[in-house]
């Protein structure tokens, strides 16, 4: 390969990749700014994740006892127990909900 | 060639650079259009640093000498294939290698977030682009694969080493960096969720797929690996505790901890910190055992390779460790565990026994491996680790290990009581205490570590099956239908479970695999003329001459092995001293040949020397029982790591559910 023609050829790459990275700023669509999580998103996320983590339990519960491995008397108190978690954390969603989001996001 | 092959790599080291600080920039800045220019950035680094591998096997294929790796790791009469796996046995070539991987494992994880994860994402980019600012500056400052050969260019090249050239050189290699490189993606997300203050289970949940591809991929790796050393490396084992094999192994265990620990913080919310400490540590560990490959300090079978990027890697090394401790110092606070540990007898406390030990016995082999250098640096004098030591370790850790591969998905989470161990244990223990002790009356008691090691294989061999069996039949009492049909609607509904009691079974061929190999094999050495025959393990080998046999770029020179048993021919073997013709010093290699039975007995053979003047040879055989069940718990390793890897319609439904209800500002 000649020295004009890998010149060439290098000039044609670093032009085809200067205008992918340019080209978020050269297409119409605008950039909306990002928002950060508020308190009050990240209470959601946490009852949320309590709330699937207590169905999840609630599930494995069921397989566990089942297939023999929790006794009756255990399935029952910590049945009671996931269940008064998810109970909980739809409450806290709940009562997250009905209020009016005053907060504003985290820096 | 040259010219433009290095262009595009100086084009990769601005690509990465910018997308670094665009990545910053958009994650402070909160700016949409500069984190797609960062992540442009990244993908055009991807598809110039693959352009550059291209190049270069195009060097490699034309034999274009005038590139020093070319001339350098091959020649005229190397067959093709070894041509193109050429390009990872040089040190840059291999760096290359790690640089493509890495940009590949970017793009693609740029690609999967384009909609989601909006808020780690540029911290994601920043950490996974400084990474890669580190490699495509090594592979173009340090160690360019286009570096051009000094002088007058020579007709032929200097031959590639032959250890090298064997079929399982081309997938040990990339799978290894697979797994080193993928690793880099949930380190990422775990500084990304620390910078962000993001510690819920989000990052988890991104990374439980790259996480268990990487450590799948280093598993298998580890494999092909071994299997190289034992068709090529001709000393009768796949396993020596080399430094390079313990740089692997080390980051797989860590990473093991870490898929087992990771179960915890999602079903209890513990270990959060302990997580964090284990991704940054797996990590860590890979770019350590990347160190030890590349950097020629240790004696190794890989010392192929010596160059100067390991004080390179070091300081890279060490910038990890200090970014990811202060990190997780700064969030101490937030990673703090919703539940406590209620019971030693319960699955989550099985779980940690598992994370001990694992961490342990990579600690134990890191030791080892240091010792050399820390007993040079203080002493003066370089005194290595020997194999009794590595050995008594995996005794001492592996046969725990074991028995908690068949305690752990058989106890309850929280607490477990008496009643029901009683329950679930008693078969998996009866069985595994009458099988001990078949085993014992058929001779195996020999070996004490071999038989309590198949005794725990017996035992976790069967908790897999009860689970497998209770499981179907408690689907079966819900959805009815046949056993098949219950099981794989178990397994489709838990992939995660039954994938991993897939890998607990492919644990247990390779236990099964390395205690009769190791503890139950014979070897022998003797000289023979034609017509002698040698004994190993009942069987005879019988010497009847030589053959030679001239491939493309060498000359066999193999001795002719009659192996019989009972009185019965059961075939021949050809052990052979292999001489290179395309070397202009005199290369040999040795080319064992393996007889494999039905009974999984592998006689091996190994021709030490042979000496014309007197028409005599000197033969090494060995007689390994069971070697091909490691080679077996490879396809089954693959099998469930596949199960679980493959996604989960329900799951992602689910975590879309919740983290589009929950954030409903990042739709």
């Amino acid at each position: 390969m000649s020295t004009a023609i890998e010149a060439a050829v290098v000039a044609v790459i670093v032009a085809t990749v200067v205008m992918a990275v340019a080209w978020p700023f050269l297409s119409p669509e605008k950039g909306a700014p990002e928002q950060a999580l508020s308190p009050r998103d990240r209470s959601r996320l946490e009852l949320m994740e309590r709330r699937d983590a207590a169905y999840a339990g609630l599930r494995d519960l069921e397989q566990d006892h089942r297939t023999g491995k929790v006794s009756d008397e255990d399935y029952q108190s910590e049945r009671r127990r996931l269940r008064a978690e998810a109970a909980g954390a739809l409450r806290g969603l709940d009562t997250l909900d009905s209020e009016p989001d005053t907060s504003s996001p985290e820096e | 060639m040259a010219t433009v092959g290095s262009a595009l790599l100086l084009l990769v080291l601005a690509l990465v650079t910018y997308a670094t600080v665009a990545s910053v920039l958009a994650g402070l800045r909160r700016d949409r259009r500069l984190m797609r220019s960062a992540g442009n950035a990244v993908m055009a680094a991807f598809v110039c640093t693959v352009s550059a591998v291209v190049l270069l096997e195009i060097a490699l294929l034309r034999h274009d000498f005038s590139i020093a790796v070319v001339l350098q790791h091959t020649s005229r009469t190397l067959p093709t294939p070894y041509l193109l796996t050429s390009l990872w046995a040089s040190q840059p070539g291999s760096l290359l290698l790690w640089l493509t991987v890495l940009t590949g494992a970017s793009s693609l994880v740029t690609l999967q977030n384009r909609h989601k994860n909006r808020e780690l994402m540029p911290w994601v980019t920043a950490v996974l682009s400084g990474c890669m600012v580190f490699f495509a500056s090594m592979a173009t400052i340090i160690s360019s694969p286009f570096e051009r050969t000094a002088g007058v260019v020579p007709h032929d090249g200097f031959g590639l080493d032959p250890s090298l050239q064997n079929p399982y050189m081309a997938a040990h290699p990339p799978a290894l960096y697979l797994g080193y490189v993928s690793f880099a993606v949930p380190f990422a997300f775990a500084m990304a969720a620390l910078i962000t203050r993001r510690t819920d289970a989000r990052w988890l949940a991104s990374v439980r797929r790259w996480t268990l591809f990487a450590w799948a991929s280093l598993g298998v790796g580890m494999l092909l690996g071994a299997h190289w050393a034992y068709v090529e490396i001709g000393w009768g084992g796949y396993w020596g505790w080399d430094p390079v094999e313990n740089a692997a192994l080390m980051p797989w265990l860590a990473g093991t901890a870490y898929l087992h620990s990771v179960m915890v913080q999602e079903k209890r919310g513990m270990l959060k910190v302990w997580n964090v400490v284990l991704v940054t540590a797996t990590f860590a560990l890979s770019i350590f055992g990347t160190f030890l490959t590349r950097s020629g300090v240790v004696d190794s079978i890989h010392s192929f390779v010596q160059s100067p990027v390991g004080p390179a890697l070091l300081v890279f090394l060490s910038i990890v460790l200090a970014f990811a401790t202060t990190l997780l110092v700064w969030r101490l606070p937030l990673l703090r565990s919703d539940h406590k540990l209620e019971s030693v007898v319960s699955r989550e406390a099985t779980f940690l026994f598992n994370n001990l030990l694992l961490l342990a016995f990579a600690f134990v082999i890191l030791w080892g491996v240091v010792f050399p250098l820390l007993s040079e640096a203080v002493r003066g004098v370089r005194s290595t680790v020997s194999v009794p030591y590595y050995n008594f370790f995996l005794v001492a850790f592996g046969l725990p290990l074991l028995a908690l591969t068949g305690i752990g998905p058989l106890i309850a989470w929280r607490r477990a009581t008496p009643g029901s161990l009683w329950r679930t244990f008693r078969w998996p223990v009866i069985s595994a205490a009458a099988g001990g002790a078949l085993l014992a009356l058929l001779g195996l008691g020999s070996s004490w570590p071999g038989l309590t090691a198949f005794s725990l294989c017996i035992f976790v061999t069967v908790t897999i099956g009860l689970e497998f069996a209770r499981g179907a039949s408690a689907r079966r009492a819900i959805a009815g239908g046949s056993w098949p049909r219950a099981l794989i609607d178990l397994v489709s509904r838990n992939r995660r479970r039954y994938g991993g009691y897939v890998v607990h079974l492919a644990v247990v061929l390779l236990v099964v695999g390395i205690a009769a190999s190791g503890a139950y094999g014979s070897v022998n050495q003797a000289v023979l003329k034609p017509g002698q025959s040698m004994q190993v393990g009942g069987y005879t080998l019988t010497y009847t001459g030589m053959r030679s046999t001239t491939g493309p770029n060498y000359v066999d020179t193999a001795a002719r092995l009659v192996v019989s048993r009972g009185g019965g021919t059961l075939g021949t073997l050809y052990p052979a001293v292999r001489d290179f013709t395309d070397h202009t010093v005199k290369t040999q290699s040795n080319e064992v040949d393996i007889r494999h039975d039905l009974r999984g007995v592998d006689v091996y053979t190994i021709l030490q020397g042979a000496d014309p003047s007197r028409n005599e040879v000197v033969i090494k055989a060995l007689v390994n029982p069971m070697v091909s069940l490691i080679w077996l718990a490879g396809l089954v390793f693959v099998l469930g790591a596949a199960i679980t890897i493959w996604p989960d319609p329900r799951e992602a439904r689910q975590l879309a559910r919740r983290y589009s209800t929950a954030l409903a500002k990042e739709a």
